[in-house]
């Protein structure tokens, strides 16, 4: 099994038995990656942030649905909850994503998981993968929690669960795009440097300083700049894909006849930072 | 002392991180720039560029990158015991540290503030926001280098005070905005210069006062935390 340039004997104990791959590895780094996002299997201490903010979260789709089984109207639907948590899903992954790649730059086990068979792109694709689980999991359980608030209390029997699944299903596709987004950014932004601090700080400052620009540029005096202001910043771009792929002109910013611009910015702005990532890994020094 | 603030600046200043406080204020700057070059009327971008990225953004995310800096980097790789040893009153770290966050914070916020607030009305405003803006970040800095003492993640909990309790709760839960050191600024800066586009939520008698609460308590504070202060590995 083992291949020439792997090391595996470092120093501590024999072994001759069959070796798993890189199939193994990436697994195992997904899941461990996932465990660590939400502090499984680590102290109590690192469990609070990540669940204080899913604890919110879950909070407010309880409400949410007690609320419609009340009331039968929505506070918000599936889509809206998810533009309605986006500081929280940035708090989120200003947590998690330096927890996920700082510490392994900061500890210096790169060289060490480098020297096995597995690739910088397998690593890059475990963390990627965990983030993504990770966040879509922020949002999409509330967003469960909300469907099963409906499903009970709908009047129309299976017909009115059926349309609930309709709605749901959607709602989970675009939790995933912020999954996404977040996810690449966030996770490109913790990978320059080791202290997990500093990491925090970047990846808030980087989201929310693009925020006012939308603001500004949606303010200048020509029709074009107003439609285009929402590519400025990764929560309008994903409230503008929304806006173009549900036809609608009445969420926070209008995206005109721009639409599928907003489609191929979020595609290229995802594509461009996971390949940005993977340069990134392909030359670890020990820090 | 002299010698505590001297290498505290070099820590600050020598490593690629100082990078992270051009960004900010380059882009405060050049949305201003951009607004006024399409003469588009200072009271519809006033609001977002001046409020919305300065004093919401621009100047707590700088106080809190500097100010969890000087002292929190220290004890996370443990070099704090190296000025703990020294024979220096506790009183002298924490009020030369304090100097140095406070200074650094109130220059790069302050600036491109000044130039925003005059870009945006008068030479008088960008005045205003200066001070007002270099008044917060010696209570910011206070506070954060408090917070880099009495936990081991100081950036998170700065960064839920600035999210959570200025960001979300201050915008809709009155209450909070006493304890809000955005509003103070927003109120200071509204009083000194009166314009259209700050808000002032809380009176100016409240804001002066808790501005200055936050500073000496937290500098007090903290001091009382170095006092005896234990050296711990790092968190998992």
């Amino acid at each position: 099994m083992s291949e020439a340039g792997v090391i595996h004997d470092i120093g501590y104990q024999r072994y001759t038995g069959p070796r798993l791959g890189r199939g193994a590895l990436l697994r195992a780094l997904y899941v461990h990656g996932l465990r660590a996002t939400f502090g499984f299997g680590r102290s109590a201490k690192s469990k609070i942030f990540p669940w204080g903010v899913a604890g919110i979260v879950l909070l407010v789709a309880v409400i949410n649905a007690a609320v419609r089984s009340q009331t039968g109207t929505w506070l918000f639907d599936y889509y809206a909850f998810d533009d309605g948590m986006s500081w929280l899903v940035i708090f989120f992954v200003a947590i998690v994503a330096p927890e996920l790649v700082s510490r392994d730059l900061r500890s210096g086990v790169l060289p060490l998981y480098f020297s096995r068979p597995l690739r910088a792109a397998d690593y890059v694709i475990a963390k990627v993968a965990a983030l993504v689980t990770a966040v879509w999991l922020l949002l999409g359980v509330p967003q469960f929690i909300m469907f099963l608030g409906g499903a009970f209390t709908t009047k129309t029997g299976m017909k009115g669960v059926w349309h609930e699944v309709g709605l749901l299903l959607p709602g989970w596709a675009y939790s995933v795009l912020w999954a996404f987004v977040f996810a690449s950014i966030s996770l490109l932004i913790a990978s320059l440097t080791g202290k997990r601090a500093f990491a925090a700080g970047g990846i808030v400052a980087v989201f929310l300083m693009t925020a006012p620009v939308v603001g500004v540029l949606s303010v200048l005096p020509s029709e074009t700049s107003r439609h285009l202001a929402g590519l400025a910043s990764p929560m309008s771009l994903i409230s503008g894909v929304e806006g173009w792929l549900r036809d609608r002109h009445d969420l926070g910013i209008d995206v005109g006849n721009f639409g599928v611009i907003y489609g191929i910015e979020a595609f290229c702005l995802i594509t461009a930072c996971l390949l940005l990532l993977l340069a990134r890994y392909r030359k670890v020094a020990s820090l | 002392m002299s010698t505590v603030a001297y290498i505290t600046a070099r820590g600050l200043f020598g490593r690629r991180r100082v990078l992270l406080l051009l960004p900010l204020p380059l882009l405060l700057v050049g949305l201003a720039l951009i607004c006024r070059a399409y003469d588009v009327d200072p009271n519809q971008w006033g609001q977002a560029v001046v409020v919305g990225l300065g004093l919401a953004v621009v100047l707590p995310v700088i106080s809190l990158i500097v100010g969890t800096g000087v002292l929190g980097s220290e004890v996370d790789d443990g070099t704090i015991v190296h000025i703990l040893t020294k024979p220096l009153p506790r009183r002298d770290i924490i009020l030369a540290k304090l100097l140095v966050a406070a200074g650094v914070s109130a220059v790069a916020s302050a600036v491109p503030l000044f130039v925003a607030g005059i870009l945006a009305d008068s030479v008088k405003f960008g005045l205003a926001l200066a001070v007002a803006a270099a008044a917060g970040a010696v209570a910011y800095s206070a506070l954060f280098l408090l917070l880099s003492l009495v936990t081991r993640r100081p950036v998170l909990l700065g960064l839920v005070y600035i999210l959570v309790w200025e960001g979300l709760l201050g915008r809709w839960v009155s209450g909070t905005r006493v304890l809000s050191i955005e509003q103070y600024v927003i109120t200071i800066a509204d009083k000194i210069a009166p314009t259209g586009m700050l808000d002032g939520k809380v009176s100016l008698p409240v804001s002066l006062v808790m501005a200055v609460v936050f500073i000496i308590g937290g500098t007090l504070f903290a001091i009382n935390r170095l006092g005896s202060f234990s050296v711990a590995g790092e968190t998992s």
